[in-house]
């Protein structure tokens, strides 16, 4: 069985000088200097075997020594084995008796022992017979076997690892390619099974690092010759390796030598440092390759790392709890921060009043620390520019001029686009994309204008704010009217109801800024004194912050580049909250208010690059637009918003009626296996080049594609009748139902989750639970692992099942049909195979891994049955009671192997009673142990 | 492996034999008909050095070397299973001292014989099919691992009666594990080989605490947690070939495939990749007329010398201590005709015995060099 492996093991040990000389001969023929170089090559590699040689020798030394040592020790631990027993002096070590009584009983006859050689053979009466042997003594003591109680064998297994999902085949475990012997135990003979084409093609596939000594006669012969065509031919045939590969490392070797001077302490940072030195690409980039989006877990055994990436047409907008940012979200928060800061500025003679004195009754009171710094960050933004020597700015001529003034900042506020109905659009596109944070800031831009104009102009406060209101709410048409009390008519039922009109398309907006909204009004019309006060705060604030700002430019240095990367990738999250960002991505690395002053400093600069002129602000803003890159897209996505209530339920009714047409698809080949699903990447509703609709899948929800894809399975409906009949299009279709597709269908939960109760139904009776989902929750039946009555091993119930109850899964590897077929090869051989057809792609092995089903043994008449089932984009081996099954029997279930390769025990009779339930699971390879 | 690099060719020992040390044989008895697959000194303690086992068939035989080529029966067990067939035999010790048997075979139970009261002590169910070898474990000696058929490798506690950890799963032995040996050492390390060409290194280290738990168990031993080592520390592939022996030397491993050699080679593991790493192959050690598998080699309780047999009943000395290897004897003999399964080398070295395929055990004594 070995034979083929004789080369190898010769050609290194001994001759260089044998492979070497049908090189000499071809290049002698060449150039007379390559005999030259030819001979330093050979003195240097004698000299680098001999090296070699020495070294060796130096190891096996050291070796021996450590040797020494450690049998050294074993003796002496045997050594001290002896007086244990003796000491503990209990019953006679039977062992020890004998072997005395036999040193004895030589003694005894030790004069006459023959010692012939000892050559007399004992044919038939071993051990019972005699206790010494090869002496030529007559028997005097017999030994009596002891005899070992049987011990019932079990039935063979392979050591196998449960799984209780399946698992892609990870490469190394690939039998294809590889050289396999199959030895038969009864036979006794060897078999390869294995194609030779395939073992070369490995072999000549493996790429070999260059070791040091190749290096060494590479350098060497270099430095004597220089470099040239015939070296490199010489040195080919020298290493075997193509001349190439030599030139190749050759360059390395001299970039290398260039470095060595430099490069002493290239990686010395430990790994915390290194970790900080990455930038988030990089870090990112191994997440995008490690997470699996489908699973929600790092490093997906089932499927695999460096997936496509896949986004979703719809992203959901950013969240933001505005509950949450009312309390300080730890000890450094912002709001704890600043707090002190305008508490120690309010103190400071000229400002008497403390903040809660500024707005005692109303409810944005708590709002308005809040506000204050965002306000704080405009203002900044103002100030910086002016220190920038920026002559003038929207704030400038605010602050400078009275209410006459201010409907031209408006429109300059929305001069950028030409024409005021674009206008709104791209600011409406703008509210809907940016998050909430976002809006809220620009609001403030607009409020803060609005309380310095009632700063220069105590004139009509209230109308200049609703301007500001308007403005935000980007109702640039209601604005033009803005003088006609009747122009809110918009979203008003009542003209005289102003204030509210002016809440409520903030409302539409934003959120957070509801209360400060409806708190203000009331306190700018019923005491403009706070407010102005309020501002003389703020302005100190602005100071203070100014402050704050420069000695945070120092600052910024100290944010690297990783935090810096977070930082803005918590922006795209969290938007504009410093306390989320600080507790979920900076954790450890930046407290909230650093967050906070770094994000006000970071817009700051912003602004002050863009920021020449008047306008600033406003570029600002677009600039904020910009990066944020909504325009087109946004807009036509909010098209699809408004229509999809009503295209959805026609896509609905159109999808169950229609959903033959694709299933049809699938059905005309309905010989075949089900077609493994891949998200597709569609950014818009699949035409006909998506790759699901090509492959003749439906698109689920990983796919890319927005909801309204008429690819997309549609899930369910249904209520009462829980999914359980082939009514549930979902149930019909073998899927198993979802949440997150299906209309009806949850788990009920009791009320700690968390637990490990999940899905355990509710004691209520008004929630018609889903009965299709048991897969995805592993509601499955205790199933146990015994003696089976036919044959090997057999699974077993524990408890009474009912007709069609979900019974467990069969788990295992997924591998490819081809690598099925080459471990089938063996398995076939041992006539065990746990193969499974999955889908087009896959089949499953469990012999390795799996679960206890994989253990059921097959029968023609059955009581349980297989069937692959679609579970959120994955097909997976349900196993399913086919009849009531009782506590403790054994399961069976039909592997249906195709007859003409079925061994001779899973044979059917005839196809009498072959029921046709589902198609898929009919043409499993299924699998067997006998 | 296909080819070995320039500057890491091992250096391979001469088949001349150098007569350092020369063997006669002193005795020859015939144990029964069926093949005998292990001999093995009692290395565990001192004073039974000059007592050895066998095994074959559903047969084990305690022997004793005396002056003079006299071999003494002791003790033998049968298996009332008349399908049990022993592969393997290795010598353990109780907590408190008392000699342990322990032997395992084609049913894939493993034996565990209270030698000094001669009775079966305990029987571990637990593998799936048969047991190619057991190994105990010099500084804790109520461990011992066993290989199987099962393609897995597992520890157990002889005293406890617990198998404490399967070397299997996705790192795991693709085929019948056939050799597992003990790190003479390093406590937590083994090294496993078989049918898949593989030899491979493991780690117990981060499972000790089971290991310690194991011997204060007092629950079922049913119950005890067992854990599985998926991963290897390392994986060589030193061979293409079934890789039937392997024993460690020192930090080196000395492994055989059917190759006709031994090979003696360093595993240089990557700190901080387990699993990762090569080979670098040291030295070679010919033996011609190996090629069938299950044939192991021995060494004596010092290391001195590896002791391998052939598929024609020749027996090869090897020197493990020199550089280039050196052949310390070649022992053949008219009568040595059939395949020699495994050796045992005496403490000192100076009697080796060999166990071959038709049933005899073959007793031979160095001879004074005048």
């Amino acid at each position: 069985m070995s034979a083929s492996k004789a080369s190898t093991s010769s050609s290194p040990s001994g001759s260089d000088s044998l492979t070497e000389h049908p090189s000499i001969v071809l290049v002698d023929a060449k150039t007379p200097a390559a005999l030259e170089i030819q001979a330093i090559i050979d003195v240097l590699k004698e000299q680098v075997a001999s090296e070699r040689t020495v070294f060796v020798k130096r190891r096996m030394e050291e070796n021996t020594q450590k040797l020494f040592d450690v049998t050294k020790n074993l003796f002496k631990l045997s050594a001290e084995r002896n007086p244990k027993i003796n000491g503990t002096d209990q019953a006679v070590d039977l062992l020890a008796k004998r072997q005395k009584d036999a040193i004895d009983m030589q003694n005894g006859i030790s004069t006459s022992s023959g010692d012939s050689d000892g050559n007399s053979p004992q044919e038939d009466g071993y051990a019972s017979s005699a206790i010494l042997l090869g002496s030529s003594i007559a028997v005097k003591n017999a030994v009596r076997p002891i005899k070992l109680p049987e011990v019932k064998r079990l039935p063979p297994y392979t050591t196998w690892i449960f799984l209780d999902r399946n698992q892609r085949m990870t490469e190394d475990q690939s039998v294809v390619g590889r050289r396999r012997i199959y030895y038969d135990q009864n036979g006794g003979e060897a078999l390869i099974c294995s194609d030779s084409e395939e073992d070369a093609i490995e072999e000549e596939d493996e790429k070999k690092e260059f070791t040091e000594s190749e290096d060494y006669i590479l350098r060497m012969t270099v430095k004597q010759f220089g470099f040239s065509d015939v070296i490199l031919d010489l040195l080919a045939q020298c290493f075997s390796r193509k001349p190439d590969e030599i030139k190749a490392r050759h360059e390395d070797l001299v970039k290398e030598g260039n470095d060595m001077g430099f490069t002493s302490n290239v990686n010395v940072d430990g790994s915390i440092s290194s970790y900080l030195d990455k930038n988030l690409d990089a870090a990112l980039d191994s997440f995008d390759n490690l997470f699996c989006r489908r699973c929600l877990v790092f490093d997906c055994r089932l499927h695999g790392c460096s997936q496509d990436l896949i986004f979703p047409a719809e992203k959901p907008p950013p969240s933001c709890c505005p509950d949450a940012e009312k309390d300080p979200c730890g000890a450094n928060c912002y709001r704890l921060v600043l707090k002190l800061e305008s508490d120690a500025s309010i103190r400071s003679p000229g400002q008497g009043t403390s903040e809660e004195h500024l707005f005692p009754p109303s409810d944005a009171s708590a709002q308005m620390p809040r506000r204050k710094n965002l306000g704080l960050s405009v203002k900044m933004r103002t100030k910086s520019s002016q220190s920038d020597g920026t002559s003038s700015n929207a704030k400038n001529i605010c602050e400078s001029s009275d209410s006459e003034i201010r409907p031209p900042i408006e429109v300059a506020d929305a001069q950028p686009s030409s024409s005021p109905p674009k206008n709104k659009l791209v600011k409406r596109g703008g509210t809907q994309k940016r998050n909430s944070k976002r809006i809220a800031e620009h609001m403030l831009v607009s409020m803060r204008k609005r309380q310095k104009k009632m700063l220069a102009s105590d004139s009509d406060p209230l109308e200049s704010g609703t301007l500001g209101f308007k403005d935000l709410s980007l109702q640039s048409n209601s604005r033009k009217e803005n003088g006609d009390e009747s122009s809110s008519s918009l979203k008003l039922k009542s003209p005289n109801a102003r204030r509210p009109r002016r809440i409520s398309p903030a409302l539409d907006n934003c959120k957070p800024l509801q209360i400060e909204t409806s708190g203000c009004p009331p306190n700018l019309v019923m005491d403009n004194q706070p407010v102005i006060r309020k501002d003389d705060t703020s302005r100190k604030n602005d100071l203070l912050a100014l402050g704050l700002y420069q000695h945070e430019v120092n600052d910024d240095k100290s944010w690297k580049p990783i935090e810096k990367a977070l930082y803005e990738k918590g922006l795209e999250i969290f938007g504009r909250n410093s306390c989320l960002i600080a507790r979920n991505l900076m954790n450890g690395l930046k407290t909230c208010s650093e967050v906070f002053l770094y994000m006000n400093s970071y817009d700051n600069k912003l602004i002050s690059q863009s920021g020449d002129g008047a306008n600033a602000l406003i570029d600002g803003y677009y600039k904020v637009d910009g990066k944020e890159t909504m325009g087109n897209g946004v807009r036509r996505r909010s098209k699809f918003l408004r229509r999809r209530g009503r295209v959805r339920r026609l896509k609905y009714t159109w999808k169950s009626a229609g959903y033959h047409s694709i299933r049809k698809r699938i059905s005309e080949r309905k010989d075949q296996p089900c077609r493994q699903y891949n998200p597709c990447g569609c950014q818009s509703p699949c035409g006909k080049e998506c790759p699901c609709l090509v492959n003749g899948t439906c698109c689920e929800k990983y796919c890319g594609c927005p909801k309204s894809c008429k690819n997309r399975f549609r899930g369910c409906h249904c209520a009462k009748s829980q999914c359980r009949s082939r009514q549930c299009p979902c149930f019909a279709a073998d899927r198993e139902c979802d949440p997150d597709v299906c209309r009806n269908c949850w788990i009920s939960l009791p009320c700690s989750c968390g637990d490990g109760t999940l899905g355990v139904p509710s004691q209520r009776g008004d929630n018609y639970e889903c009965r299709n989902m048991k897969l995805l929750l592993k509601q499955q039946q205790r199933v146990l692992l015994g003696r089976s009555d036919v044959s090997g091993w057999g699974a077993f119930l524990k408890n009474n099942v009912a007709k069609h109850e979900y019974l467990g899964e069969y788990t295992g590897e997924l591998i490819s049909h081809r690598e099925a077929d080459k471990r089938g090869k063996i398995y076939d051989r041992e006539n065990s195979s746990f193969l499974f057809n999955l889908n087009d792609q896959f089949v499953l092995d469990a012999f390795r891994k799996g679960d206890k089903l994989k253990f059921a043994n097959h029968s023609p008449d059955p009581n349980c049955y297989a069937k692959v089932i679609m579970v959120a984009g994955d097909h997976r081996v349900g196993i399913f009671a086919k009849e009531r099954i009782s506590a403790g029997e054994e399961l069976f279930y039909d592997y249906r192997y195709e007859p003409d390769r079925a061994p001779a025990w899973a044979k059917k009779p005839e196809t009498s009673d072959f029921k046709k339930e589902d198609g898929g699971p009919s043409s499993g390879r299924a699998k067997k142990h006998t | 492996m296909a080819k070995i690099a320039l500057g890491c060719e091992p250096v391979v020992g001469s088949l001349t034999s150098s007569k350092k040390k020369e063997y006669r044989v002193t005795n020859r008895l015939q144990e029964g008909k069926r093949p005998l697959y292990a001999v093995a000194f009692n290395f565990i303690d001192s004073r039974y050095f000059n007592v050895f086992a066998t095994v074959g068939g559903n047969r084990v035989t305690v022997y004793q070397c005396l002056e003079g080529g006299v071999i003494a029966v002791l003790q033998s067990y049968i298996d009332e299973d008349k399908d049990e067939s022993f592969y393997t035999v290795s010598w353990a010790c109780n907590i408190d001292g008392a000699p342990l048997l322990v032997a395992g075979g084609i049913n894939g139970i493993i034996r565990v014989i209270d030698a000094g009261n001669e009775k079966i002590h305990k029987s571990f169910v637990g593998h799936g099919d048969s047991i190619n070898e057991i190994r105990t474990q010099p500084l804790k000696p109520s461990l011992v691992v066993s290989a199987s058929k099962d393609e897995s490798v597992r520890l157990w506690n002889v005293h406890t009666g617990i198998c404490i950890l399967i070397f299997a799963g996705a790192g795991g032995h693709r085929n019948e594990v056939l050799s597992v040996d003990f790190h003479p050492s390093d406590i937590y390390r083994i090294a496993s080989c078989g049918m898949d060409n593989t030899v491979k290194i493991w780690s117990m280290k981060e499972f000790w605490t089971y290991v310690e738990k194991s011997f204060t168990w007092t629950d079922l031993p049913s119950k005890f947690p067992t854990k599985y080592v998926q991963f290897p520390v390392f994986i060589a592939s030193v061979h293409s070939n079934y890789v039937d022996c392997n024993r460690w030397l020192g930090d080196f491993i000395l492994s055989k495939s059917v190759d006709n050699e031994i090979v003696l080679w360093e595993p240089k593991m990557k700190e901080h990749s387990p699993g990762e790493g090569s080979a670098d192959v040291l030295q070679k050690y010919p033996v011609p007329e190996c090629d069938i598998w299950f044939i192991k080699f021995s060494c004596d309780f010092h290391y001195k010398a590896a002791v391998i047999g052939n598929r024609e009943g020749k027996i090869f000395v090897w020197d493990l201590q020199s550089s280039p290897p050196v052949l310390i004897a070649r022992l053949s003999h008219v009568q040595s005709k059939s395949p020699i399964r495994q050796t045992a080398v005496s403490f000192d070295g100076s009697t080796i015995l060999s166990c071959c395929e038709d049933g005899t055990i073959w007793r031979w004594d160095a001879v004074a060099n005048s």
